[in-house]
């Protein structure tokens, strides 16, 4: 009884909020439903059929929860999710009342929810999964999460509260991840990429796990995917990842690009094997209709220019977006956007552990704007061999977003793709300039 | 300048380079190449002997998680001497983030034994405990150009001010032979309460900005190649200028983003 009170305090301020626009949509009536009841999840979760998967991880979360959700749809499945962003324990809350009737019925079959790094123990506490995907673990705004070792420590302790009941589908090429296992009682399933992804010679710089999370001695790498993901054994104690043994499926849909996003569809595929227990043959069918999630390799038609957005918040992650442009086009044009508010982290120094190698020799023309536009700049002049003026020829700084994207149709022609690398709130800047739309 | 060479020793990439720290070495490397001075980078390794630490003329180190800060400190001890014998010398050194509270006497976690320090500066650093806030956002501060042994004017970049971004949990006392760095204008600096920032030991430089202090303070990356090469060839070297444009505004827009009056 306590729940459905809970639930219709939650569907009044949804109400509420909707009909006067107050913003803040996605998180107030998770907030007030807990409000009024703390153990609100928990007691409402209490005896329904809904099969609930936890997605967690530095990078991929939104792409590999929409490929689930897409492939689960075209296979009948009725599945809701929690919204962008909306990751923390009330945005999952909201989510759930948002997608309950006022008698407290669910007409989803499947519940996916994004889960942010620190939230998760958290969540754990309200909500038994059927089971979490783990993706990979990278240094990613260091101003809110804190290291990453400290968030490998959390989970682990929340990892062995967990029932049988819910299994584990980890990323065997992150050694950190890989190690998770040793906290979990449920089935454990693992996920690795085609051998020919396996592409990089030496460790990069943008690497975090390169110790062996057993013992601490460093980590001997057979093959590296990028950044620390890769086939790996620790020559003291003997933990590696060689052993693993499990079937790598070589099927990519066309819009995807980037190793990154093949981690991204694997986990995607092995979950809706070993939970949804689908066949292979029709995951690759739904597949053929998967579009992009917003801002992640998404392509935006805007004055007659191609526009490819990467997201790209963190070293890793904006690594990968350059090795796609790199295997796309030799002679691209780029905008960097580089914020600094809340959703992107405060603190920008993470570009200094970027490769922009790649992007100074590929890149004819780079446009750089945002908060800390002059910070990128430098990252990009202290890229350069020699202050000559190929820096002056090849970057242009516009702190204003409209100004960096006047330059951007300026220096290309009809018909050209372009490629955009910003942060989160960047990316939603630009998103509603090139779309005339805002998302949130 | 071509034919000065240095030689950057850096303390262990590998282990000790959290979140930007590179920047310092990669600034410190292109101001010097632009200029036409060859560089070395000598990363400092377990495996480094004393004999290779003994050749390096400018010396950095960045933070560390605490798993890896373990590792740094077992082996550090092997190289003490090696360390202090540079410091000594008056080789310009340059430690942020978590690295000066290596360099100090001890640091106290929240939890867990008290850590020795090298004891290269006088400085003594605590862990309030796990309930307390970090110290975090951005940092302008007045750099105490006296406690350098170098006249500001002596410097292509004209600015008393340093600015950065610290995200600590220890706190910082100076001891009575320790001098501060920088004095804090915004931000918390080493213990959120004196104002003081950093600390300075002969040309040796602490700093609790983390990740890339210099690329943005180009006139301290330009003081430790000026001092550097002034301790390896026994005479001052003045440097051929460099056009600083873009790294002034990127200094002066978080001076204006923080209210500081240039």
């Amino acid at each position: 009884m306590k729940s459905l009170s809970s639930l219709l305090a939650g569907k009044f301020t949804n109400a509420v909020i909707k009909e006067f626009n107050l913003g803040s949509g996605s998180t107030w009536p998770g907030h007030v439903a807990l409000k009024v009841n703390p153990q609100f999840l928990k007691d409402f979760l209490k005896n329904k059929k809904l099969n609930i998967v936890l997605v967690v991880g530095t990078n991929g979360k939104t792409t590999t929860s929409k490929l689930l959700r897409h492939i689960l749809e075209e296979n009948g499945h009725r599945v809701f999710q929690n919204e962008e962003g909306a990751n923390l324990v009330n945005g999952i809350t909201t989510s759930i009342i948002r997608n309950t009737n006022k008698l407290g019925r669910i007409s989803y079959d499947t519940a996916i929810f994004e889960v942010d790094e620190n939230n998760l123990p958290h969540i754990l506490k309200q909500i038994t999964p059927t089971a979490i995907v783990f993706l990979n673990l990278f240094r990613d705004q260091l101003d809110r999460y804190g290291e990453v070792h400290t968030i490998a420590q959390k989970w682990k302790k929340a990892l062995v509260t967990l029932p049988k009941s819910t299994t584990i589908i980890l990323n065997a090429d992150d050694p950190e991840i890989r190690y998770l296992e040793k906290n979990i009682e449920g089935k454990t399933y693992y996920f690795s990429i085609p051998d020919t992804y396996f592409s990089k010679k030496e460790i990069t710089h943008d690497t975090d796990s390169t110790h062996c999370p057993e013992c601490g001695t460093k980590l001997r790498f057979s093959k590296i995917a990028y950044s620390h993901l890769g086939k790996y054994t620790c020559t003291k104690c003997g933990f590696t990842n060689e052993t693993i043994k499990e079937k790598i499926d070589t099927f990519v849909p066309t819009v995807l690009s980037g190793t990154y996003n093949i981690y991204n569809l694997q986990a995607a595929i092995k979950t809706a094997q070993e939970i949804f227990d689908l066949p292979i043959e029709k995951i690759h069918t739904s597949l053929q209709t998967f579009t992009p999630a917003f801002g992640r390799q998404e392509l935006i038609e805007y004055k007659k220019r191609n526009i490819l957005m990467l997201l790209s918040k963190n070293p890793a992650g904006f690594n990968q977006s350059l090795s796609v442009i790199a295997d796309k086009d030799k002679k691209s044009t780029v905008l960097l956007a580089l914020n600094d508010r809340i959703p992107d982290g405060r603190d920008v120094s993470w570009i200094w552990d970027v490769d922009t190698d790649e992007l100074i020799t590929n890149a004819s023309r780079i446009i750089i704007t945002g908060d800390r536009a002059y910070d990128m700049g430098l990252r990009i002049k202290y890229s350069f061999a020699d202050q000559s003026s190929k820096f002056t020829d090849a970057v242009i700084i516009k702190e204003k977003t409209n100004d960096a994207i006047n330059e951007l149709i300026k220096n290309t022609k009809d018909g050209e793709t372009v490629y955009i690398l910003p942060t989160y709130s960047a990316m939603l800047e630009l998103r509603k300039i090139l779309t005339g739309k805002e998302i949130l | 300048m071509e034919n000065y060479t240095l030689t950057i020793g850096w303390l262990y990439p590998d282990l000790m380079s959290t979140y930007g720290d590179r920047g310092n070495v990669i600034t410190l490397q292109k101001r010097c190449e632009w200029r036409g001075i060859s560089i070395k980078i000598l990363p400092i390794t377990p495996e480094t002997t004393n004999h290779e630490l003994s050749t390096i003329n400018l010396l950095f180190g960045g933070g560390s998680q605490d798993r890896e800060q373990e590792i740094v400190m077992r082996d550090l001890k092997s190289k003490s001497d090696s360390i202090h014998k540079l410091i000594e010398h008056n080789i310009p050194s340059l430690f942020v983030c978590g690295s000066p509270q290596l360099m100090g006497k001890f640091y106290e976690p929240s939890e867990g034994k008290r850590i020795e320090g090298l004891g290269i500066f006088d400085m003594e650093t605590r862990h309030p405990g796990p309930t307390d806030d970090r110290l975090i956002g951005n940092v302008v501060a007045k750099v105490n150009w006296e406690n350098l042994q170098l006249e500001s004017s002596q410097l292509k970049v004209k600015s008393s001010l340093i600015v950065g971004f610290e995200n600590h949990g220890g706190r910082t006392t100076l001891g009575l032979n320790a001098k501060p760095f920088a004095t804090v204008i915004v931000g918390n600096g080493n213990n959120g309460e004196d104002k003081t920032e950093g600390v300075v030991y002969k040309n040796a430089i602490g700093c609790y900005f983390h990740g890339p202090l210099l690329p943005k303070n180009p006139h301290i990356a330009d003081f430790l190649i000026s001092k550097a090469l002034e301790v390896k060839y026994e005479k001052s070297i003045e440097l051929s200028p460099l056009d600083d444009s873009l790294e002034i505004q990127a200094h002066n827009s978080i001076v204006k983003k923080l209210g500081v009056r240039i």
